[in-house]
C-alpha cells in the first residue's frame, strides 16, 4: 500500500519529464533518469512502511489485525492524496480566486482563517475514512477491498523497480 | 679523501630520506607547474555569466566595481568593443563553444542545443589532444556540455560546486553521476517547480537544506548565491575548487570553467554589501519603445546596485584566483582568459537579458586575454566577437585552424591591422522555431562607428511591421537617439546588408 501512491506519482511525472528528456540528451539517459526516480520511490516506500509500521504500535490492539491494517492503509493513502494535491496546484499553475483572497483580507485574521479551515478539512479527510472503517462491517469490508486491490497493482511496480534497478547498476558498472 | 660512507655517514643521510620525499612535490610547484612535455600551453576560459562591459570601472563605468581587474589587465590584452553573439546564455555560450552565430548552430531558445552537425563541432573537439575539462555552474550551459560530451575529458556536474551537493550521489552512482543528479533533482527537489516525484521526502529534503545553509546565509544579506532556488554554492568554492584541479591536470589542458555571478539573483557578500547605496551615481534615462518594461528607475537604480555590488565579489575572487595563477607559475605556460556569454540591462524599463532587445549593456562584454608571460597591457579597440576566441585560441597554441568556425584571428594575432569596418552580428530569436528560417527575431548588425538593429515578426510591432534602429556608437555610446529615420541612406544599406545576410543563412530552412 505504500509502495502504490509513490510510484504511481513517480512514473506520471517521469513520462511527463520523458520527451523533454530525450530532446536534451538521449532514449538512454532519459531511461535513466526514470530508472533513478523508481529506485528513489522504493527507498521511499520502504521508509514510508516503517513509518506507518510504527504508527501501527499506537493503534489500540483491541482493534483485530483487520481494521488496524485498514485504517492505516487508509491513512497512507490519506496522506498521499493530499500531497499529491499540494504538488498539482504548483503543476497546474493554480491560483487562489482573487474573491477568495479579497475575502481573507477583509476578514482581518486571514492566516488564522486559512490554517483552520485547511485543519478541519484535512481532519474531515482522515477521520471520516477511519470512522467508516471501524463503525460499519461493510465499510471496511470496502476499504479492505480496496486495499487488496491496490496492493495486486502495487506488484506491478515492484517489478518495474527491480528493472529500474538492474538499469541503474549497468549504468554504473 | 675518504670516498666510502661510513655507517654514521649513512645513518645521517637516510635519515633525510622522508624529508626529501616530502620536499620534492613542493619544490616542483615552486616553478611553472607541471608542463606539456612538447611544450603546448595550457587554455584557461573563465566566463562569467550576464557580466556586462557596460558595468565595469576599467571599460569606463561610473563606480568602482573592478578595483583587482583593473590593477591586473596592466599585463593583459584587454578588448574594448566585444561583442557576445546573442543576449542570454543558451545562444551566447553556444556561439563561444562553436565560434559560430546562432543562426548556424541553432541554439537559440531558452535551454537550446546545436544542431546535430555541430555537436562535434566545438572547442572541446578542436582541443582535441589536449586534456579538457569543463564545468558550469549554469544548467542552460550544462545543457550544451551534456551533448558535447564525448569531447570532453573531465565534465564536471553542476552540483559538485553547490552547497546543497548531495555526496549521495556523488559516492554511490559516481560512474553515472550526471544522469543520476538529474533523478536526484527531479525526484527530491521541488524548491524551484513546486512538485517532485517524491511526495513525502522532498519536504523533508527542503527542510535539512534549510538547516544546512542557514549558518552561511549571515555573510549574504541579500541571500546566499544560487541557481534556480536552492542550488546554493559560493564562489570562493569554486575558486578553490580550480585551483586544486590546475594543480593536478594533465598537461596541457584546455580548462572552460563557466560561473554564475554576476548573474541574478545577485547576492553580494557582507563585504560589498551597500558599497553604493547613495552614492549619487546616476546613468542617463533611457528612451522606452514596443519592448520595454515597466520597471521604474528607482527601481532600476535598486537592482543596478545588487548587480554592481555583485561584481565586487566577482572581481575579489578572480583576483585571488589570479595571484595562484602567477605564484604557481601556472600564467607563465597558460593562455588565461576572462569573458562572458552576455551582458545585463539596466535600462528602458527592463532588468535582465531575454527581452528581444540587443543594445550595448547587454552585447559588450569584458574580453581579458592574458598571454603567457606577458607583462604588459595592450589595449584592442577594433570591434571583435565572441566567434573570434575559438579561431584564436587554435592559432596561438599551435593547433589545427577549425574549418567550420565563422570568427577571425583577433588582434593582435592576425596579420596586419584590423578592419575598422568589419562586420559584427548579434542575433535574438528565443521564440522562433530552431528547425524553421528566422521570422521571429532581432538581429544586429555593427559595422564601424554605427550599429543597426533590425527586429520583425514580432506580434508588439503589428501583423508584417518592422523596426529598425541605428546609432553611432562613437557619438552616441548610450544609445540614446535613434538616427534611422534621419540617416535614411546609411540605414537603408546597413538593413540591405542585413537582410541579405538574413537570406543566406535562412536558404537551408526554407
Amino acid at each position: 500500500m505504500c509502495a502504490l501512491p509513490l510510484h504511481a506519482w513517480t512514473l506520471v511525472l517521469a513520462f511527463r519529464d520523458l520527451s523533454w528528456l530525450t530532446d536534451r540528451t538521449n532514449a538512454w539517459d532519459a531511461v535513466g533518469v526514470l530508472c533513478y526516480g523508481l529506485l528513489f520511490a522504493l527507498v521511499e516506500s520502504v521508509l514510508l512502511f516503517i513509518v506507518t509500521a510504527l504508527l501501527g504500535l499506537i493503534v489500540p490492539r483491541r482493534w483485530e489485525v483487520d481494521r488496524r491494517i485498514a485504517l492505516l492503509g487508509m491513512f497512507v493513502l490519506v496522506l498521499s492524496l493530499w500531497a499529491m494535491l499540494a504538488q498539482l496546484f504548483f503543476l497546474a499553475s493554480a491560483h487562489v480566486p482573487d474573491a477568495i483572497i479579497a475575502f481573507l483580507v477583509r476578514n482581518g485574521h486571514p492566516a488564522r482563517l486559512v490554517y483552520g479551515t485547511l485543519l478541519l478539512i484535512v481532519a474531515a479527510t482522515f477521520l471520516l475514512p477511519a470512522w467508516v472503517a471501524m463503525r460499519s462491517a461493510r465499510g471496511l469490508q470496502f476499504v479492505e477491498a480496496l486495499i487488496e486491490r491496490l496492493g495486486l497493482l502495487a506488484m506491478f511496480y515492484l517489478i518495474f523497480d527491480a528493472a529500474a534497478l538492474v538499469i541503474v547498476v549497468i549504468r554504473n558498472l | 679523501m675518504k670516498s666510502s660512507l661510513s655507517r654514521r655517514d649513512f645513518l645521517k643521510a637516510a635519515g633525510m630520506l622522508p624529508l626529501g620525499i616530502g620536499l620534492v612535490p613542493l619544490l616542483q610547484r615552486d616553478g611553472p607547474l607541471q608542463q606539456a612535455a612538447d611544450g603546448r600551453r595550457n587554455v584557461l576560459i573563465i566566463v562569467f555569466d550576464a557580466f556586462s562591459a557596460y558595468h565595469l570601472s576599467f571599460h569606463g563605468y561610473g563606480r568602482q566595481t573592478t578595483p583587482n581587474l583593473t590593477r591586473l589587465i596592466d599585463r593583459a590584452i584587454v578588448y574594448h568593443n566585444h561583442y557576445a553573439a546573442g543576449n542570454f546564455t543558451s545562444p551566447g555560450t553556444a556561439s563561444l563553444l562553436t565560434g559560430t552565430l546562432s543562426w548556424t548552430h541553432r541554439a537559440f531558445q531558452l535551454n537550446g542545443t546545436v544542431r546535430e552537425s555541430f555537436v562535434h563541432k566545438t572547442i572541446f573537439q578542436a582541443f582535441s589532444r589536449y586534456h579538457r575539462i569543463a564545468y558550469s555552474h549554469n544548467p542552460l550551459v550544462n545543457t550544451l556540455f551534456k551533448q558535447f560530451k564525448a569531447d570532453i575529458d573531465d565534465y564536471v556536474p553542476q552540483n559538485r560546486l553547490f552547497l546543497t551537493a548531495d555526496p549521495l550521489v556523488h559516492n554511490v552512482f559516481g560512474a553515472d553521476e550526471d544522469i543520476a543528479d538529474v533523478g536526484w533533482t527531479r525526484a527530491i527537489k521541488k524548491e524551484q517547480e513546486g512538485y517532485a516525484y517524491s511526495l513525502f521526502l522532498s519536504d523533508l529534503y527542503k527542510e535539512y537544506i534549510r538547516s544546512k545553509v542557514k549558518g552561511i546565509g549571515v555573510q549574504f544579506p541579500r541571500g546566499i548565491p544560487s541557481v534556480r532556488g536552492d542550488n546554493y554554492f559560493l564562489l570562493e568554492d569554486a575558486i578553490d575548487w580550480l585551483k586544486t584541479e590546475i594543480a593536478q591536470l594533465p598537461q596541457p589542458y584546455l580548462g572552460y570553467i563557466h560561473l554564475m555571478p554576476p548573474h541574478a539573483p545577485c547576492s553580494t557578500h557582507e563585504d560589498f554589501f551597500r558599497t553604493f547605496a547613495g552614492d549619487g551615481f546616476q546613468v542617463p534615462e533611457k528612451p522606452q519603445n514596443v519592448f520595454s518594461g515597466k520597471l521604474t528607475e528607482p527601481e532600476l537604480e535598486r537592482q543596478r546596485i545588487a548587480y554592481d555590488e555583485y561584481v565586487l565579489y566577482l572581481d575579489r575572487e578572480f583576483a585571488r584566483l589570479f595571484e595562484y595563477l602567477e605564484t604557481s607559475g601556472v600564467l607563465e605556460n597558460t593562455w588565461v582568459v576572462l569573458t562572458s556569454d552576455h551582458g545585463e540591462l539596466f535600462e528602458r524599463g527592463i532588468r535582465g537579458h531575454i527581452a528581444p532587445l540587443l543594445y550595448q549593456p547587454v552585447l559588450r562584454v569584458p574580453l581579458l586575454i592574458f598571454e603567457p608571460g606577458r607583462k604588459s597591457r595592450l589595449d584592442v579597440h577594433a570591434a571583435t566577437s565572441a566567434i573570434d576566441l575559438l579561431p584564436t585560441l587554435l592559432h596561438v597554441t599551435g593547433e589545427p585552424p577549425a574549418a567550420w568556425t565563422e570568427g577571425s584571428l583577433l588582434p593582435p594575432f592576425a596579420e596586419g591591422v584590423p578592419d575598422p569596418e568589419r562586420d559584427v552580428y548579434a542575433v535574438h530569436a528565443k521564440a522562433n522555431d530552431p528547425e524553421a528560417a528566422l521570422t521571429h527575431a532581432t538581429a544586429m548588425l555593427a559595422r564601424g562607428r554605427h550599429k543597426l538593429m533590425y527586429f520583425f515578426g514580432y506580434p508588439e510591432l503589428g501583423q508584417g511591421v518592422e523596426r529598425v534602429e541605428l546609432y553611432d556608437l562613437w557619438a552616441d555610446p548610450e544609445e540614446l537617439h535613434d538616427l534611422y529615420p534621419a540617416e535614411q541612406v546609411l540605414g537603408r544599406e546597413l538593413l540591405a546588408f542585413l537582410k541579405g545576410k538574413l537570406r543566406d543563412v535562412n536558404q537551408p530552412y526554407l
